[in-house]
Formats: C-alpha cells, sequence, structure tokens
C-alpha cells in the first residue's frame, strides 16, 4: 500500500530552519514506520538522518512522535496511524534540541540528567571477601528499577518538561532511586540532597504521565514520590518545602483537616516579611471574593483525636 | 442512590464555592448525600503514604460501616484514596497490618468493600446520563466549554478501575459538555497538570502551566473551562492573574466546577452556584447563560 510521510526536517548545515519533507512510498500491510523511513533512507532520499538499532522495540534509539505521540518506530505498524487520514506525521520528541531532521540531542534530553544524581555506588564498606549481599525483596524492586533501558519514554510523557527543560525529569530521578534505596550506599542523605536541589523531586507534579509512559511498567512517578517519602522521614532539606509539609502535617494531625490560610503563611516562614507580603495581592483578591480561608480559624473535625493518635503511630512506627 | 460524601477540605477552604454547589445539584438530581464529618484529610500527596494510607484506611472503614460509597468531588481527593484503596485491597498482610496496628483501638475494620467514587464517574455510572437528560432545563447552547480533566481522575489506571469503562472514562467531560447542550472546545492540555502541586517548589513551572493551558483553550475560542477537581481550579482561575503576568498576556478564561456546570443546565441561577466567589470574572458566560432564558 502506499503511505506518505510528512517528515520533520532540520538542516543545521544549512538555515537551520524546521521544515517538513513528504515522501510517499509502497510498503507492505504489516509495515513499522521505521521500515518506511528505511525506505526513503535507500530509495528516495538519502539525507533523511534518523536514528534506530535493535528494530525490535528494545534500545529505545528510533523515539519519536508519530502523528505527535511518542513511539518506538521499530514496532509502530503504518497501519495503525492510517485509519483517521492517509498521511503519517513524524516529528522528533518535543522540547528536545535537535541535531538534524529526527536526530536530537540524547546528552541534553537525558544523559546530563542522569550524571548529575552521580549513577554509581558508593559503597559503605571496604570490599569484603565474599559477597556483598541484600536483601531479596530489596534486590527484586531494585532490579525492576534496573530494568530501565534509557528509553526516555518517562521523560517525552513528564508535564513539567514542556515548560521547563531543565527539571531533572522522571528517567534521572528513577535512577537516583536506584542507589537510595541501595542498602549498600555510603550516604542516603547525601544522595537525597542532590535530588532535593531545585530542578529535582519537588519540582515533579506526581501526575502519573510517566508510570503511563514507560514501555517496563517502572512507574517512575511511585519511585519519585517513594524517595519524597523517604526525605519527609528523614528532614526535607528544601527549605521551602519543609516549611510547607510540616505546615501541612501539623495541621491534619491538629485538626485532622487542613488550614489552607495556615498552609500559606507557614510556607512563606512567619518571619519572612517579604515572602507574606507577597501572598498579599492573591489574599486581597480572594477577600474580596469572599474565598480567602482565615489562618488557624480553623475548627477540628470530629474524630481529630483519633486522626492525630493515627498519625503519630505513623510516624512512630517509620522511625 | 445514596453515598457517603467526603467534601475534602478545599471545598470548604480556598474553593468555598464548591461545596454547596455541589450539595445543591445533587439535592435536585435526587443523589442522597450522607457527609463524613469525623474523617481526615486524604493527605493530597503532600503527606507520606505510611502517614496517609493508615488515614485513609479509617475514611474507607468508616464508609463500609455506613455501608456506602464514597462520592468525592475533588479529583485529589478521589486519586489519593482510590489508590490507598487499591493497595490495601491487594494486599492482604498490608491490611491486616494496617487493621491491627491503626484501626482495631477504634473498632474499626477495613475490608475493602467499598468504592470511592467522583461525582463525575457517579453521574455517568450510576445516576444515568438519560435521566440527567431529561432533567435539563436550560441546554447551555452557545456556550464553548474546554474540558480539563487534570491528573488524579484519569491516573494512575490503578486507582481508575474497577471499571469496564476505564477508555470512557477518560472523557466523560468531553461527553459531558455534550448532553448539557454545550460546545465541546478540545484543546491538548486537557488531561495534563494544572501546576498546583508544584506552586511551593516551582512557583514560576506552577504558573507556566496554568498559563500555558487556559491560554491553549482560549486560543481554540473557549468561553470558560470546567473542572472536577478544586485544586485544578486554584491553579487556573485563583493563579490565571499571576500566569498572566507571567506570560505578559490577557487570558481571561473562567473556569467552573463540575457541579456549577451541571448546575447552570438544572436552572440553578449564578448566584445559587457562586459564581462571583471566582477570581476571574464569570461575566462572559453569565451573560451567555441568561441569553438562554
Amino acid at each position: 500500500m502506499e503511505i506518505t510521510f510528512k517528515v520533520y526536517r532540520k538542516d543545521p548545515e544549512k538555515d537551520g530552519k524546521p521544515d517538513r519533507s513528504t515522501y510517499t512510498v509502497d510498503l507492505p500491510g504489516d509495515a513499522t514506520v521505521l521500515e518506511g523511513l528505511l525506505k526513503i533512507r535507500d530509495e528516495v532520499d538519502s539525507t533523511l538522518a534518523f536514528r534506530a538499532s535493535c528494530g525490535r522495540g528494545y534500545c529505545g534509539e528510533c523515539m519519536m512522535r508519530v502523528n505527535y505521540s511518542a513511539r518506538f518506530a521499530c514496532i509502530a505498524k503504518v497501519s495503525a496511524f492510517t485509519q483517521k487520514g492517509p498521511e503519517i506525521l513524524l516529528d522528533p520528541l518535543r522540547n528536545v534540541p535537535v541535531i538534524k531532521d529526527l536526530v536530537f540531542d540524547w546528552d541534553a534530553f537525558m544523559w546530563n540528567k542522569i550524571k548529575t544524581i552521580k549513577p554509581w555506588l558508593e559503597s559503605t564498606d571496604e570490599a569484603s571477601e565474599g559477597e556483598n549481599l541484600i536483601p531479596d525483596a530489596v534486590a527484586k524492586d531494585l532490579r525492576k528499577v534496573m530494568s530501565c533501558f534509557y528509553c526516555g519514554m518517562c521523560d517525552e510523557g513528564c508535564t513539567v518538561l514542556p515548560v521547563d527543560f531543565n527539571f531533572l525529569g522522571p528517567a534521572a530521578l528513577t535512577k537516583a532511586y536506584r542507589f537510595v534505596f541501595d542498602p549498600r550506599n555510603k550516604d542516603t542523605r547525601e544522595r537525597l540532597k542532590i535530588v532535593e536541589e531545585p530542578k529535582g523531586i519537588w519540582d515533579c507534579v506526581h501526575c502519573f504521565e510517566a508510570d503511563e509512559h514507560c514501555p517496563r511498567g517502572i512507574e517512575p512517578t511511585k519511585r519519585i514520590l517513594a524517595i519524597r517519602d523517604l526525605a519527609f522521614k528523614v528532614g526535607i532539606t528544601n527549605e521551602k518545602v519543609a516549611r510547607h509539609h510540616l505546615s501541612f502535617a501539623n495541621s491534619v494531625k491538629e485538626s485532622g483537616w487542613l488550614d489552607e490560610g495556615r498552609l500559606a503563611v507557614e510556607t512563606e516562614g512567619l518571619s519572612n516579611i517579604k515572602g507574606l507580603m507577597k501572598l498579599m495581592p492573591t489574599a486581597a483578591k480572594a477577600i474580596v471574593r469572599g474565598k480567602a480561608p482565615i489562618p488557624y480559624l480553623h475548627s477540628k473535625r470530629p474524630g481529630a483525636e483519633q486522626i492525630r493518635r493515627i498519625f503519630e503511630k505513623g510516624e512512630e512506627e517509620k522511625k | 442512590m445514596k453515598y457517603a460524601f467526603y467534601p475534602g477540605c478545599v471545598s470548604r477552604g480556598g474553593c468555598p464555592e464548591l461545596y454547596p454547589s455541589a450539595v445543591k445539584v445533587s439535592a435536585k438530581l435526587g443523589i442522597e448525600l450522607e457527609e463524613m464529618k469525623d474523617v481526615a484529610c486524604t493527605g493530597a500527596g503532600v503527606l507520606p503514604q505510611y502517614i496517609s494510607d493508615p488515614i485513609n484506611a479509617r475514611t474507607l472503614a468508616k464508609a463500609e460501616q455506613m455501608s456506602l460509597p464514597i462520592m468525592t468531588i475533588c479529583s485529589t481527593c478521589q486519586g489519593v484514596m482510590a489508590q490507598a484503596n487499591y493497595r490495601l485491597r491487594n494486599d492482604p498482610d498490608y491490611r491486616e497490618r494496617i487493621n491491627k496496628e491503626y484501626l482495631a483501638e477504634e473498632g474499626l475494620t477495613y475490608k475493602g468493600t467499598t468504592e470511592v467514587k467522583h461525582l463525575l464517574w457517579v453521574l455517568f455510572e450510576d445516576y444515568g446520563i438519560e435521566r440527567l437528560k431529561s432533567l435539563v432545563q436550560k441546554p447551555l447552547k452557545g456556550l464553548r466549554v474546554s474540558p480539563f480533566y487534570g491528573c488524579f481522575i484519569r491516573r494512575p489506571p490503578e486507582a481508575i478501575t474497577p471499571t469496564k469503562e476505564l477508555s470512557r472514562r477518560k472523557n466523560y467531560l468531553d461527553e459531558l459538555i455534550g448532553i448539557l447542550g454545550a460546545e465541546c472546545v478540545d484543546f491538548s492540555g486537557k488531561g495534563k497538570c494544572c501546576g498546583f502541586p508544584i506552586l511551593t517548589a516551582n512557583e514560576e513551572n506552577s504558573l507556566a502551566m496554568a498559563g500555558k493551558h487556559t491560554g491553549e483553550a482560549k486560543e481554540k475560542g473557549a468561553d470558560c473551562m470546567v473542572t472536577p477537581c478544586p485544586l485544578c481550579h486554584l491553579s487556573l482561575d485563583g493563579n490565571q492573574p499571576k500566569a498572566e503576568a507571567l506570560k505578559g498576556q490577557k487570558i481571561d478564561l473562567p473556569i467552573l466546577h463540575l457541579p456549577q456546570f451541571v448546575g447552570l443546565a438544572l436552572g440553578f441561577d449564578p448566584d445559587e452556584m457562586k459564581l462571583s466567589r471566582h477570581i476571574v470574572s464569570t461575566k462572559t458566560v453569565e451573560t451567555k447563560v441568561e441569553m438562554l432564558a
């Protein structure tokens, strides 16, 4: 069957401006997008640049956007994309520096970020004589994370990266999980500190897009949330986030539910005059509209004592 | 049709217009609500799981005691509670430990027999869309509405199931807009994050996300947006002026809570739905709705 591909083009050696080329090729009914691209490059236009390696949906090299959603070209059947119209649009990933055509900058996209989290184990002990064993359950959990093959699909799905390319992103933060939760790791707090820096775990919106995108079921969002829970337990080092979480926790612990007014002022810090002043315009608008929650004028829920008991027990057990 | 009603903190705090509009709309539809008054905040994804799971187990056990499913009007409450429900239901050892260590003292037991359902799901799956249609007094003809789902009413999948209608749940808002007579203005950001969760850690990114979604819907020609989550509302409505300042561009897109939107079609006037409490003026919506009268 005849398939028309409209492919994103950009040539840094010419003017570097994005363009689109249209190619029509004859392909068998069960052809993949990658087979289409190979045919175009072999028979129609040898200047077309794209990456591919394993050809079986394993390595992630050929990830691109097929009709605007990220796919591995090698396992994406053309027939799945021609039902609504005869043309298939091919683009590089969103918000990634493009080098040429469908080839984008993997260093900027992922590798530099993974380097930031120190992706190696710093062992607690001197080299031991025998094996340095860890419990089965832990090994099983870490193995799941280690099955990541860095396809970048989670970063592609991330909802923060489109507004801030410097966010470390789910792939790198999931890599951090692998070391944070390894009992052989020397200094967990030090590692937590790295991922608690701006652009790290606290910049994640936990939208679960990464989990939906991950072809391996590694659930990057849940890994990031687990790191956050650990940071909560041992003490959050990001000051503003720490104030926010402490205020939230105290509010629920003391009254059973959230005092939003209190949360707003305590997050800024009660002695942070500048920060509190910043709240004023929003607060003033809310007051005019009759929707500003007044801090500390907050009644206890019935059952607050039971809630407090459970809360404190939870805190206690995790120590 | 009766539910253990879990209104959540924000529907009476930062978005006090949500609680009364949800209660009025439910009453008009004949959905009976028994409010859960002695239960805790879900933790909203801020409290760590080792604290929020036992707290939510208590809420779920209380609903089981009432022999009722829970109805929420907040996607965040929905998501956090449903995730806890999933973990507890599918891990017998975990369930037993939580029961023994946390709930037994109060004489409660979590069994895993209740469901957590957002009002949006209740309307489609329990109430019935034909029945809702028959009660529409004022089809919102000519009103151009963008759906905004946000995250927790669509993801993670284990918290959305069990349902044979998983994929349909992802489109309920789109469907509802048409059912109430309005025109659905689709846009790419409808299932993305509103930006609210990172307001503390990175305000600029948070506002950029709010500005991106409201701006896109506005460009596509929406008169307003409707959302099932009050936290999305705080971000998209409450922070819209700040998002405009960051973007250097006026957006001016009214954001309606789900019950307010349903309420307008059921014939409630804007005052009853407390539209005056919004930060972004809802005048354009009100004018269009008045013209329908």
